[in-house]
C-alpha cells in the first residue's frame, strides 16, 4: 500500500488574544513613576538648558538677557575648565583603576581559608561604610596634616620631617582618600567573581599542570573580567561625580589644582553666582557623560551577554 | 604508563573522625583497566582524589611507576583526569582546553596543534575546535573533557563518573568508545563509577569500597560470581541478591514454613546456627503453587515440592527478553524475594507459585560477620 503524506498545513504562531489592551494593563501602573521621572529628571534638564543660553550673574539683578551659545564658547575656551576636566578623568581613572588592583589582591587573599578570615574581612570593608564626608576629614586630619598627622609621625624617624601632604600634592591626596574608600567595593565585587568560580575548574587546571600563577593568568583571571569590568564602570560613575572628598580635603585648590568637574560647576554657581556660565558646563559635561557611559555599559552587556 | 599501588593509603578530614579511605590497598598493573565502584559515601572518589593530588595521604601511601606520591603536588604526577562535570574552562575554546594541559608543560605550539587535531580527529571534534564549551552538547563536552586528557599522554588517567550527565543511551556507546579507547592506549586507567553496570563491562578489575574500606577487588565475574561477603552479594546484580538470614537445620535450612535441603558439602561449612543464605534471582525454579505446571519453560515440577518455597506473587515486570517476579514468602515475616524468569510466563499477581533453587552453587554468608563461608 502506498500513501502520499500530505504535509500539514504551516503551523503560524497565535496571536495572543487582547494583546493591545493587555499590554496597556501591565504599562498603565507604571505611568506615576515615569511622569515622575520625567518631572525630577527631564524638566530641570530642560531648564539648566534654557538657563545655559542666557546671560545671568544673580549679583546683578536685571542682568538675565538671551545670549544664545556664548556660554558654550566661553566654556570651550576656558583654559581652567580644560584643566578641570583633565582632573576629573585623571583623578576618576587613577582612583577607579588603584581600586581595582588593590581589591582584586585583597580580595585574593580573602579567597583562602584562615583564623579569623570574618573578622579581616569586616574591618577591610569598613572604610566603605564610612560616611564620605567623615573619611575625607579623617584622611585631612588624622593622617595628612602636617603637625599632628599619622603619616608625618609615621615617616620621621625616616627624616620625612614637615610635608603639608595636602598642599604638596592635592590631588593625589584626595586621589588616596577616594581609593582607601573604594577599594573594598571592588574587593567585595571581585571576591564574589572568585566565590562563583566551579571548584574542578580550578583542580582540572592543577591536575593540567598549571601552577598557581598560571592558574590566576590562564583560569581566574579571565573568570573574573565581567566583575571587574563591572566594578570599573560603577566606581568611575560614582567617583566622576565626587564632591564630598574635595570639598572637605582641599576646597579644590591651591586655584583648581584640585577640583573635579562637579565642584567646579559648583564654585561657579554658588560662589561666583554664574547660571548661564555653570549652566553650560552642566550641559557639556552630561552629554560628555552619556557618551562615555553608553560605550562603558555597553562593554559590560557584551561580556555578560557572551558569559551566559 | 606506570602501576599505581595504593599501599594502605588513608584519609581523615577531621582528626577523630571515622577515615573518608581507611588503610586502603590496591594493586593496579600497568596498562589496568580498574573501575572503583561503591555506594554515595563509600570513599571511591576520595580514593580517585588522593591519587590525583587533589587530597592528602594521611596515612600509607601511593606509588605511581613505583614513586612514592606523598607530598608530590598533582602537576608534578603525570597523570589525567576526566571530572563528572567536565570542568572545562569556559573561556577557551575547544582546542585551546584540549591544548592547556600540553602549553602548561611548555610543548611547542606546533606541535600542541598537531596533537590537538589528532586527538579531535579520533574524538570527532576537529568541526568544533573553535567553539567555546557552552555551545557544546552534553556528549561533545564529555569527549573534549577525554581529548584534554588523552592529549596529555600520561602516565595514568583518572575518570570520576565521566558518563553519568549524559542521558542513557549516550551513556551505553561512550560506556564502550571508551573502554575501546583505553585498551588502544594501553594507559593505566583508574575509573570511579556507582553505577555496577559501569563496573562490570569496563573493568579488568573492579575494586568495591563500603564505609571508606575495600570490600573486595576482583574481576567482574568473580564479584559476581564468588562475592566475598553480603554486602558485595548485595551490591552487585541487578535486580540484587535475594539475601535471608535463616535458622540451620539437619538437612539444611528453614525458609518459610519450608526446608530448603542443602547439599552435603556446603552444609559443612555452616558451623553457627543461623546462617544468610543468599539466591540470585535468576538461580529459582519457578512452579505452580497448585501442582498444575504454569511456569512455562522455566517451570520445574519434578524435583519434588518438598525442597521448595512457596510464595505469593505481588508485582510481575515484564520485560521482553525476561520477566521479573516480585513476591513475598509464606513466613511471618513476609521475607521479599525477586525471582527472574523467561518472558512471557503468565504468572500474575496474586498468584501462588513454588521457588526451587535451580544452582547448586548457592551463596552462604556468616549470619554474623556477613563473610562468605
Amino acid at each position: 500500500m502506498t500513501a502520499t503524506v500530505e504535509r500539514p498545513a504551516e503551523i503560524v504562531p497565535r496571536e495572543p488574544v487582547n494583546k493591545g489592551r493587555e499590554g496597556w494593563v501591565r504599562r498603565a501602573p507604571l505611568l506615576p513613576a515615569l511622569v515622575f521621572t520625567i518631572i525630577v529628571t527631564q524638566l530641570p534638564f530642560l531648564f539648566t538648558i534654557w538657563y545655559s543660553l542666557q546671560s545671568w550673574n544673580l549679583v546683578r539683578p536685571g542682568s538675565q538677557q538671551f545670549v544664545g551659545l556664548d556660554n558654550y564658547v566661553n566654556v570651550f575656551t576656558d583654559s581652567q575648565f580644560r584643566g578641570v576636566a583633565l582632573n576629573t578623568v585623571v583623578l576618576t581613572v587613577g582612583a577607579v583603576l588603584i581600586a581595582m588592583v588593590l581589591g582584586l589582591a585583597f580580595a585574593l587573599l580573602l579567597d583562602r581559608q584562615f583564623r579569623g578570615r570574618g573578622v579581616v574581612r569586616t574591618l577591610l570593608i569598613t572604610p566603605f561604610l564610612i560616611t564620605p564626608v567623615a573619611a575625607a576629614l579623617l584622611w585631612k586630619t588624622v593622617l595628612f596634616s602636617p603637625t599632628y598627622g599619622l603619616i608625618n609621625f609615621v615617616l620621621s624617624p625616616f627624616g620625612a620631617g614637615q610635608t603639608d601632604w595636602i598642599s604638596a600634592f592635592p590631588l593625589t591626596s584626595v586621589m588616596v582618600a577616594l581609593v582607601w574608600q573604594w577599594t573594598p567595593f571592588m574587593m567585595l565585587l571581585t571576591l564574589a567573581g572568585l566565590q562563583s568560580q566551579p571548584h574542578d575548574v580550578l583542580e582540572a587546571a592543577r591536575v593540567d599542570g598549571a601552577g598557581s600563577f598560571a592558574i590566576f593568568r590562564e583560569i581566574t583571571l579571565p573568570h573574573l573580567r565581567r566583575f571587574i569590568e563591572l566594578g570599573i564602570v560603577l566606581g568611575a560613575i560614582y567617583l566622576v561625580n565626587t564632591f564630598d572628598a574635595i570639598y572637605m580635603m582641599t576646597q579644590g585648590g591651591p586655584g583648581t589644582a584640585s577640583a573635579n568637574l562637579p565642584f567646579y560647576i559648583y564654585q561657579r554657581a554658588f560662589l561666583g553666582f554664574d547660571i548661564g556660565q555653570s549652566a553650560a558646563m552642566g550641559v557639556v559635561v552630561v552629554v560628555a557623560t552619556i557618551i562615555v557611559s553608553t560605550f562603558a555599559l555597553r562593554l559590560i552587556f557584551r561580556s555578560f551577554q557572551e558569559e551566559s | 604508563m606506570a602501576d599505581v599501588v595504593f599501599d594502605q593509603a588513608s584519609r581523615v578530614y577531621t582528626a577523630g573522625a571515622k577515615p573518608a579511605v581507611d588503610r586502603l590497598d590496591l594493586e593496579i598493573a600497568d596498562g589496568e583497566f580498574v573501575v572503583l565502584v561503591g555506594p554515595s559515601g563509600s570513599g571511591k572518589s576520595t580514593a580517585l582524589r588522593m591519587l590525583a593530588g587533589l587530597e592528602e595521604i594521611d596515612g600509607g601511601e601511593i606509588r605511581i611507576g613505583g614513586r612514592t606520591m606523598v607530598g608530590v603536588p598533582s602537576r608534578d604526577r603525570d597523570i589525567a583526569m576526566v571530572f563528572q562535570n567536565y570542568a572545562l574552562y569556559p573561556n577557551k575554546t575547544v582546542g585551546e582546553n584540549m591544548a592547556f594541559p600540553l602549553k602548561m608543560r611548555g610543548v611547542e605550539k606546533s606541535v600542541q596543534q598537531e596533537k590537538v587535531r589528532a586527538a579531535a580527529d579520533v574524538l570527532g571534534l576537529t568541526d568544533f575546535l573553535d567553539r567555546k564549551p557552552k555551545a557544546l552538547s552534553g556528549g561533545q563536552r564529555q569527549r573534549v573533557a577525554m581529548g584534554r586528557a588523552i592529549v596529555r599522554e600520561p602516565q595514568v588517567f583518572l575518570m570520576d563518573e565521566p558518563l553519568s550527565n549524559l542521558d542513557a543511551k549516550m551513556r551505553v556507546s561512550t560506556r564502550t568508545e571508551i573502554a575501546a579507547m583505553q585498551r588502544r592506549l594501553g594507559v593505566t586507567t583508574v575509573y570511579v563509577t556507582h553505577d555496577q553496570v559501569e563496573a562490570m563491562t569496563m573493568g579488568d578489575r573492579v575494586a568495591l569500597l563500603a564505609d571508606g574500606r575495600l570490600q573486595q577487588f576482583a574481576t567482574p565475574a568473580d564479584l559476581y560470581d564468588k562475592p566475598a561477603n553480603r554486602f558485595v552479594a548485595g551490591f552487585i546484580g541487578s535486580p540484587a541478591m535475594n539475601l535471608f538470614t535463616l535458622p540451620v537445620s539437619a538437612e539444611g535450612v528453614h525458609i518459610g514454613s519450608s526446608e530448603l535441603r542443602l547439599p552435603r558439602e556446603v552444609r559443612g561449612r555452616i558451623s553457627a546456627d543461623t546462617v544468610t543464605l543468599g539466591i540470585r534471582p535468576e538461580q529459582w525454579a519457578v512452579a505452580n503453587g497448585r501442582g498444575t505446571a504454569g511456569g512455562g519453560a522455566d517451570g520445574v515440577g519434578g524435583d519434588g515440592a518438598g525442597s521448595g518455597v512457596k510464595a505469593q506473587i505481588d508485582v510481575v515486570e515484564e520485560l521482553g527478553s525476561d520477566a521479573y517476579l516480585y513476591a513475598h514468602l509464606d513466613d511471618e515475616e513476609q521475607t521479599p524475594v525477586v525471582v527472574r524468569t523467561g518472558g512471557r510466563t503468565g504468572a500474575r499477581r496474586g498468584d501462588q507459585v513454588v521457588l526451587t533453587p535451580t544452582s547448586e552453587d548457592l551463596h552462604l554468608f556468616d549470619a554474623e560477620s556477613g563473610e562468605r563461608l
